[in-house]
């Protein structure tokens, strides 16, 4: 497969407190790639640094064979969905999802934009305000508003923290059907290990600020490379899958 | 993210250009003067106003009647805040307490000590009314009247405020624990309020130690620090030098009340979770705190009642039959025109200035990267504006800029509103702008935009209703104030306030009143303007 996005020994301190230490990832054009860690793991640093947003120390990104360590956020041109979604409370979700052509007209056709609405099924509410929208409303406002800038690379904070259990399955099926539609490399920054592997094509595990283990769902399943992932990821799982399981025999029985 | 930089920076040395001009240097032109004598420098002012009697009197006066005064105000503000927070009163009487309170804002202090005479002197309409004067009004008790009334509305705002942050839960916690009267109030409402009452205490205190307007009109014979300070700089021998002196005594006590104030800080309670709770049945608590609670707003109206007539009256208080002609024909004079226009376009330009500038300086402090101390140059303007009494302000500018072209000008009466009013607009643009998401100005970049765009965009239509608060605080405060301004008015530039201070002099209480009446009006249908706006912004949020 075609790398399109490649991690060279980036680190970065804060206030002399290491938080990434030399991470080296290929990212593969398509992939949905999960970043999996407890919270002060570096996740989060890792993803502004790839969008831009945050300088990191040392280290290079590549992407399609170009470095663009260097490269500001505004020219990189990916793009993120923030974990509160920071939509615009005084414009209506239509005004938001289009907000970028003011400044890029040519960047989406109108049919574009239509088949967006329609096909997160957002057509009801283009004229709601923000506050009058539920949390999965939100979501997909803020994605469609994301995705009309037609990003390089999405880049999604933790998109299912602020969302409750039912509306979760569903986003969740409805990000994996827009990166497969739309050929999309997607990042996706989660503390939740079930989440994770249920959502992507790669996992990157991180524990304080190296990489734990990069593979597939199945080889994190079936080949844990070390104690941290066998501690606190697998477990975690079969823990879930026992209550499960227990939950379901004593209704058979 | 470099573009930004450079337009931060550019509304950031613009801002501290105008603090450095017209806050640090008039107030070092101000200390060096009170140290300049004929032959150099030396402590000649200082120890000249120690040595003489007038003075000492004048602070020990000003000391003694701001301390009753803080007192007093202190304890009622607090019963009117536990009547509108923890009684099972009418909620349409709680309302009434909440906006009858605050009528005194709308008012120039300099009209309450005319009120305060035409109630309880011996015409006034009070004194008519129960048949005898109860106390003698000029001096001590018609300043110690004036000076409550004054910042009673400050006070009752701020202990009302943190009333809403007392989470009322513990009272019931404490019910169950099985506490008595005494130990469930002190611990539940007391305890919490300790800070809170002492910031009130302070702020009376400070309010009153530098109000101009109520001694120059009900003062009499007993001398306060600002008459003193007042008849020094304009009296027949100007002295710019011992004026400086007191200016600088008058802004210690001010100074330290600050700083206490931050100290107070300390002893807030912070709780994270803030409920309604029902509060318990004590029909007794509830009569108690609401008679009292209104006998205070009816006895504020109808102290101020009293203006509303004199003017619509053939000769008061000896000829009580109702006339209007006297109230056009003052109305529509040349002079009260004149006054009034001045006051409009002084407030108007004021609050638009500073709008725009606190809004600015806000802008830097909560949503931009700059380095910390820059952020914290901006507080430390904020604070220092707060500190500064608008005398010594005013009186800073009088020494700076008497040789300049902005003598006289009312540019110069402009620019003092904008630095004497900052703080408070600043703060409220600075809660708001950081309470919003800290996420919009990178979201509007990645989507196009460059920095002033998304401020454009985003950041100020999210702020309209700030805005528009911050706006009527500014001409509000610019309509009634008298102290920051009594030294930079001329003949031509006078405004509102210091004409009234003028025409006590001639005994022209008539036309003091249609002026007063006129401030009231403006400044209230400014305040009704800005809740129509309120009104709309929040009903279009939920209802669109």
């Amino acid at each position: 497969m075609h790398v399109l996005l490649q991690l060279k020994e980036v680190r970065k301190q804060f206030a002399g407190k290491v938080v990434l230490d030399g991470i080296n990832v290929e990212i593969a054009n398509g992939e949905i790639v999960s970043m999996l860690g407890p919270s002060g793991s570096g996740k989060t640093t890792l993803l502004n640094i790839i969008l831009g947003l945050t300088p990191m120390d040392s280290g290079s990104i590549i992407f399609n064979g170009k470095d663009i360590s260097k490269v500001s956020m505004k020219e990189r041109g990916f793009n993120i969905v923030f974990q509160d979604y920071a939509l615009f409370p005084n414009l209506t979700a239509y005004k938001n999802i289009v907000y970028g052509l003011k400044n890029k007209p040519d960047l989406i056709s109108k049919e574009e934009i239509d088949e967006l609405i329609d096909f997160l099924e957002l057509q009801p509410h283009l004229s709601k305000n923000i506050d009058q929208l539920s949390g999965g409303q939100k979501q997909r406002v803020a994605l469609a508003r994301t995705l009309a800038m037609k990003p390089k690379i999405l880049l999604l904070d933790e998109p299912l923290s602020a969302l409750d259990g039912v509306i979760k399955e569903t986003i969740k099926e409805k990000i994996k059907a827009i990166t497969k539609q739309y050929n999309l490399t997607t990042i996706i920054v989660t503390h939740d290990p079930e989440e994770a592997l249920t959502m992507s094509d790669k996992v990157l595990i991180i524990d304080e600020g190296k990489v734990s283990q990069f593979g597939t769902p199945k080889q994190v399943i079936h080949q844990p490379e070390n104690s941290f992932v066998e501690e606190f990821i697998l477990r975690q799982l079969r823990i879930k899958r026992d209550h499960i399981y227990n939950l379901f025999e004593v209704c058979h029985g | 993210m470099g573009k930004q930089k450079i337009e931060t920076q550019f509304i950031y040395i613009i801002v501290a250009l105008l603090f450095i001009a017209f806050l640090f240097a008039p107030l070092m032109i101000l200390l060096i003067n009170s140290f300049k004598t004929g032959q150099g420098v030396g402590l000649n002012h200082y120890s000249a106003l120690i040595g003489d009697k007038g003075i000492f009197i004048a602070i020990r006066n000003s000391i003694t009647i701001s301390v009753l005064t803080a007192l007093i105000t202190t304890i009622l503000a607090f019963i009117l805040a536990y009547a509108v927070n923890c009684t099972n009163i009418y909620k349409s009487i709680k309302a009434i307490i909440k906006v009858g309170i605050l009528i005194p804002m709308l008012l120039p202090t300099i009209t309450y000590g005319f009120a305060i005479i035409y109630s309880f002197g011996k015409q006034g309409l009070l004194t008519q009314f129960f048949g005898r004067e109860f106390f003698s009004i000029y001096g001590f008790n018609g300043l110690l009247i004036g000076y409550v009334i004054y910042t009673l509305p400050p006070a009752f705002l701020l202990i009302n405020n943190s009333f809403g942050y007392i989470d009322k839960k513990f009272m019931i916690v404490s019910t169950l624990m099985g506490d008595n009267l005494f130990r469930n109030f002190t611990n539940t409402i007391l305890r919490p309020l300790i800070g809170t009452l002492g910031g009130a205490f302070v702020i009376s205190f400070i309010l009153s130690f530098t109000d101009f307007g109520i001694p120059a009109s009900v003062g009499g014979t007993y001398s306060v620090i600002a008459t003193q300070l007042y008849q020094v700089m304009l009296g027949a021998i100007p002295n710019f030098n011992s004026g400086s002196a007191i200016a600088m005594l008058m802004l210690i006590p001010a100074l330290f009340g600050v700083v206490f104030l931050n100290y107070l800080e300390k002893f807030n309670f912070h709780y994270d979770k803030f409920t309604n709770t029902a509060l318990a049945k004590n029909k007794l608590r509830d009569s108690c705190f609401g008679m009292l609670s209104i006998a205070m707003v009816v006895g504020i109206i109808l102290i101020f009642l009293v203006m509303f007539i004199t003017p619509f009256v053939k000769n008061f208080p000896y000829d009580m039959s109702f006339t209007t002609s006297f109230f056009k024909d003052t109305l529509f004079s040349k002079m009260i025109l004149d006054v009034y226009e001045n006051s409009l376009l002084v407030a108007i330009v004021s609050a638009v200035l500073g709008t725009l500038i606190s809004y600015s300086a806000a802008i830097i402090n909560a949503r931009t990267t700059m380095s910390k101390n820059i952020k914290m140059s901006i507080d430390v303007f904020a604070m220092m504006t707060n500190t500064v009494p608008g005398m010594v302000l005013g009186l800073s500018y009088l020494l700076l800029f008497n040789n300049s072209d902005l003598k006289g000008t009312f540019a110069i009466i402009i620019i003092c509103n904008v630095v004497h009013f900052f703080t408070t607009p600043y703060l409220m643009a600075k809660n708001s702008l950081s309470k919003m998401n800290p996420a919009w100005e990178i979201t509007g970049e990645l989507m196009g935009d460059t920095w002033t765009r998304t401020i454009m965009r985003v950041i100020i239509p999210n702020s309209i209703a700030t805005l528009v608060e911050m706006f009527v605080y500014y001409f509000i405060n610019s309509m009634v104030t008298i102290s920051a301004i009594i030294f930079l008015v001329t003949a031509r530039t006078a405004v509102v306030t210091s004409k009234i201070n003028e025409l006590q002099h001639f005994a022209s209480f008539n036309e003091i009143f249609v002026l007063s009446i006129l401030i009231f009006a403006t400044n209230i249908s400014m305040k009704i303007c800005s809740e129509i706006v309120h009104k709309k912004l929040s009903f279009t949020h939920s209802c669109e």
